[in-house]
């Protein structure tokens, strides 16, 4: 950002606080108009299950004062964007005033009703993991200017190797058969688009394609003979001493199974690693002008190799997800294309790990409380929250993100001279 | 991105075909089109495969399936067949309706059947199978609602669409009737009966979504699924096996899962069973006879075409006194004495 030259922030900076202002206001009025309930309705969010350590009350919030005090904070918030313009906060205020219109909605949608706040939170995180795991994927590759289509496939592939080898040598074998199976596609792909230089798109689709056609044929064929072959243990969510027993948060990030734990690890040190390490600032190096990285000696190759391998790695790990963290079993197509969610994922966290988190987290929000609302019977229909998760990570980067700069070298072959 | 998806899952659907048209030749051909979810998918597509498969038991033809991989490959499915030397096409689905009716017109020559839709007016060379799933669902609710603990059910089901929402429609009116007969207040979350919207993957093979959905209403209480979904129930399984069935259980739906999913076979309360199999070969045998007939063919529990599966490893968990119930409930449904449908 600070690239940018002085003089043009000031009118664009204006702008851009005037357009929050004007969305906060709208958002303060909707929510004082259509969210309004009439009479004195409660809502009820469970924050406890009977099994819980610390069992809390039941919050009970009342529906017409929290919903107007949530439209008076956005009227706020977006007043002060409109008359001060340019100050600071432009992206805080917005992320809070999306916050408080969130909550806001909730509550008018569970007045008289009660769902377990809980429970959404929790799986929350859970829906949040393949995508993450996937956007970061894309991250550790497209860093060194490597796009990887090819995660869909990645994430396949380490779900039907996860299964497979589970079934046969137990959950931990599994899991490291999947991660090195995602690694060796992820070394193809290298090898495809940095030593023979293939358009970089098609060869991941060629990946995807290849993954899909070989599991679907062995699951139609052979799993359905030998169905011992796909019967592998669910990795079971593991309860961290005492930080497991926080309530709400408790059970959102410390009471979950390996996968969840090893995406948040990966996270951070793949964060660590890319911003703070000799390696990583070479990585980087290479995706952002990889000539220029080879003349100070830097072995293009041999770095987009490792980190497109590592990148395959993850992939794999957070395939493995689907059959050995979720499910026990391969079936066809079971990713559904969370792969290429998780490429949008990591744009949308602009090409950042935490932010590639970020973004997952926001769709696996939106994805678990369209769950709660079609079980709270609101008048919407099924088919518009059921696009709820996309509309909303479109809101939320549109909104909070802003323009995203990918690495200057990304999709484009490098020739040694 | 889309179309490399579907390109892909096209040359999936192409291995299948290859592998399924190795065999010895035969005078009669039966050729099946699947939805998507797969041929294996332990439930639906399986169940009215296995109709043809009986068929060439103990008919001695030939069969062979394409598998849909998505939406698209309905028609591109369904035309290569026709060029294919079929004696008839059967469509299982109710996705495929349009894209049947539009061969169907355009080959009025070719027989096809198609599971799950009726046509009206009817169509001369198409037979629907249809199924009163609601009077076997009926059965379901009425026993769920007895074996509650937590007097809360939950269902859910893969798209919004009759085949899926009649289960859902008979389920509830079961454990509406257990309500009325018991004076009892057992409610059912995800689905409302009168505004038609409830809880749905949108979807119908990714099973982490059973997961993930059953979770959910468990969260909310349910201590028994209905998962509606073809193979995403099978992630509702997994879920039950890990908690204990104690503190879920789950009704399987199409076929009895209970023999169709051995792993995960004790979480099987029962299961609604629709007898794809026996109609899709009754219809392969008239159009063997040349009795075939464009029309309707109704499956019930009158004629065995829906059942409830037996309680398998819960068997302890139906009370006798339930079980008597059940068997009253039937006799009525079938003698028409308790309505099923308002």
């Amino acid at each position: 950002m600070t690239a940018v030259p002085a003089p043009r922030i000031e009118p664009g900076k204006t702008r851009h606080a005037r357009i929050t202002g004007g969305i906060l206001i709208g958002l303060a009025i909707l929510t004082a108009v259509v969210f309004a309930p009439d009479g004195t309705g409660i809502a009820t969010f469970r924050l406890s299950r009977p099994t819980d350590a610390l069992v809390l009350p039941n919050l009970v919030v009342p529906a017409v004062p929290f919903i107007y005090a949530a439209a008076a904070v956005l009227a706020f918030l977006g007043a002060r964007q409109f008359l001060r313009g340019g100050t600071r906060w432009t992206s805080l205020s917005m992320g809070i005033g999306l916050a408080v219109a969130v909550a806001a909605f909730l509550v008018w949608a569970t007045t008289g009703k009660a769902f377990s706040l809980t429970g959404m939170l929790q799986a929350t995180m859970v829906r949040a993991v393949p995508i993450a795991l996937g956007g970061l994927a894309g991250v550790l590759s497209e860093r060194v200017a490597v796009v990887n289509i090819a995660i869909e496939g990645m994430l396949l592939a380490g779900a039907f190797t996860g299964a497979l080898v589970g079934s046969l040598l137990g959950g931990m074998g599994g899991l490291a058969a999947a991660v090195a199976i995602g690694g060796l596609f992820g070394f193809i792909l290298a090898a495809l688009v940095v030593t023979y230089r293939m358009d970089q798109i098609i060869a991941g689709v060629v990946i995807n394609l290849l993954v899909l056609g070989l599991t679907s044929y062995v699951s139609s064929q052979v799993f359905q003979e030998y169905r011992y072959l796909n019967n592998a243990p669910v990795f079971r969510a593991v309860k961290v001493p005492l930080l497991g027993d926080i309530p709400i948060l408790g059970p959102m990030f410390f009471q979950q199974n390996i996968f969840v734990y090893g995406a948040l690890i990966m996270v951070g040190v793949a964060t660590y690693y890319l911003f703070h390490t000799r390696m990583g600032l070479r990585a980087r190096a290479v995706g952002e002008h990889p000539r220029a990285a080879d003349t100070l000696g830097i072995n293009v190759y041999r770095t987009r190799y490792i980190n497109v391998t590592l990148a395959g790695m993850v992939a794999g790990f957070g395939g493995a997800w689907f059959t050995l963290g979720s499910v026990g079993r391969f079936d066809e197509g079971m990713t559904g294309g969370r792969g290429y969610i998780g490429l949008a994922a990591m744009i949308f966290g602009r090409w950042h790990p935490v932010g590639a988190l970020a973004a997952a987290l926001v769709f696996g929000f939106a994805d678990s409380l369209q769950q709660k609302l079609a079980l709270l019977q609101t008048p919407i229909p099924s088919e518009f929250l059921a696009m709820a998760p996309y509309v909303a990570t479109i809101i939320v980067v549109a909104g909070l993100v802003g323009r995203a700069r990918p690495p200057a070298a990304d999709g484009k072959p490098y020739v040694k001279e | 991105m889309t179309t490399f998806t579907y390109t892909l899952r096209n040359l999936g659907s192409a291995t299948a075909f290859l592998l399924a048209m190795i065999g010895p030749a035969h005078a009669f051909t039966a050729c099946q089109v699947t939805d998507t979810g797969g041929i294996d998918d332990n439930s639906f597509n399986q169940t009215a495969w296995k109709g043809v498969e009986d068929a060439m038991a103990d008919f001695a033809i030939d069969g062979r399936f394409l598998e849909s991989q998505a939406e698209t490959d309905y028609e591109a499915n369904i035309n290569s067949l026709i060029e294919g030397d079929c004696d008839i096409i059967i469509t299982v689905g109710f996705l495929l309706g349009d894209a049947t009716q539009k061969a169907a017109r355009a080959n009025p020559d070719q027989r096809f059947s198609i599971v799950d839709f009726a046509y009206e007016p009817a169509i001369p060379n198409v037979l629907g199978q249809v199924y009163s799933t609601d009077e076997a669902a009926f059965l379901a609710g009425y026993l769920a609602a007895g074996v509650s603990e937590t007097k809360i059910l939950g269902v859910f089901g893969g798209i919004n669409i009759p085949p899926v929402t009649i289960f859902m429609d008979g389920f509830v009116r079961g454990v509406d009737h257990y309500n009325a007969q018991k004076g009892a207040s057992v409610s059912v979350l995800g689905w409302d009966i009168d505004s038609r919207e409830g809880l749905f993957t949108n979807n119908f093979e990714s099973l982490d979504d059973g997961r993930a959905f059953a979770q959910n209403l468990y969260d909310e209480g349910a201590d028994i699924v209905l998962p509606v979904a073809g193979p995403v129930g099978l992630g509702s399984a997994a879920l039950a096996d890990e908690l204990g069935t104690d503190k879920l259980k789950i009704i399987g739906v199409d076929a009895d899962l209970y023999f169709t999913d051995p792993q995960k076979s004790h979480v099987y309360l029962t299961s609604i069973t629709k007898r794809m199999d026996a109609t899709v070969r009754q219809v392969i045998e008239t159009a063997m006879n040349d009795t075939f007939n464009g029309g309707v063919l109704v499956g019930s529990l009158e004629n065995g075409g829906v059942d409830l599966a037996s309680f398998h490893d819960l068997d302890s968990a139906v009370p006798q006194e339930m079980k008597a119930e059940l068997d009253t409930i039937r006799e009525g449904i079938i003698a028409g004495t308790i309505k099923v449908r308002p």
